[in-house]
């Protein structure tokens, strides 16, 4: 399985949740975080933000659904047709093993599910 | 090396942490989240449509809210990741569905900014 980490606007959060819930992904954990990226923050005359709030949304998914998660999470971060610097980024990392905790199951003990 | 992410309920943080302090991990990271798992209706509120609250009956078409949950992040080296794997889930299971998720990803490499140990030194 591999864990999939959008940094998004905050603003678009709740379409890409949307997005993903209709597209059969509900689980998903959001974190409130603040950074700045390749643009070094936003300048506006002299003065420079660089903590800029932005959204993070994790989730797990099995390694067949990658490409089409990535393309959900996309379409719906973008703002307008082109997109524009800000609306994030999506990183994508292994995940060795998985356990639910009400019943203990290990998820990807079955290799046909990683 | 191994990175365990734990999300949790809020409640059971305080134990949580006493747990891993009781098994000898001392350091971890944790911070606050708001997450939704696969189980799309919240059994509290089919309880109260089921004895008949107009409240919970109102409730009953939406998806997709998000609850509010603690995540725990623990690097361990690779033979202690079972052992805090199974204290993870025995503190934290009560069985119903909210008890929360736990992911074990590879960690490359770990460095101790104080005296820039690198390896499995850095985090024991």
């Amino acid at each position: 399985m591999i864990m999939v980490r959008a940094i998004v606007r905050p603003e678009k959060a709740d379409d890409v949740l949307a997005a993903l819930m209709d597209a059969g992904f509900p689980a998903v954990t959001k974190f409130s975080v603040a950074g700045r990226g390749k643009q070094r923050g936003i300048k506006i005359g002299e003065v420079t933000c660089d903590e800029i709030p932005k959204t993070m949304l994790m989730s797990v998914v099995k390694n067949a659904d990658r490409d089409f998660v990535v393309e959900t999470i996309m379409n719906a971060a973008r703002s307008g047709k082109k997109g524009a610097f800000g609306d994030g980024k999506i990183f994508i990392c292994p995940v060795d093993e998985v356990y639910t905790v009400s019943s203990g199951v290990c998820e990807t003990a079955t290799p046909e599910e990683a | 090396m191994k990175e365990v992410i734990a999300v949790v309920r809020m409640n059971m943080m305080n134990r949580t942490k006493q747990a891993l302090t009781d098994a000898g991990i001392d350091g971890f990271f944790a911070h606050e989240a708001q997450g939704r798992g696969v189980g799309l209706v919240n059994p509290h509120v089919l309880q109260g449509a089921a004895s008949g609250y107009e409240e919970a009956v109102a409730l009953l078409g939406e998806k997709g809210k998000l609850y509010p949950k603690r995540v725990v992040s623990v690097v361990v080296p690779d033979k202690a990741v079972g052992a805090v794997v199974k204290t993870l889930i025995e503190v934290n299971q009560t069985g119903k569905p909210g008890d929360g998720k736990i992911f074990v990803l590879p960690v490359s490499d770990a460095v101790r900014v104080r005296t820039a140990e690198s390896g499995e030194k850095s985090i024991i």
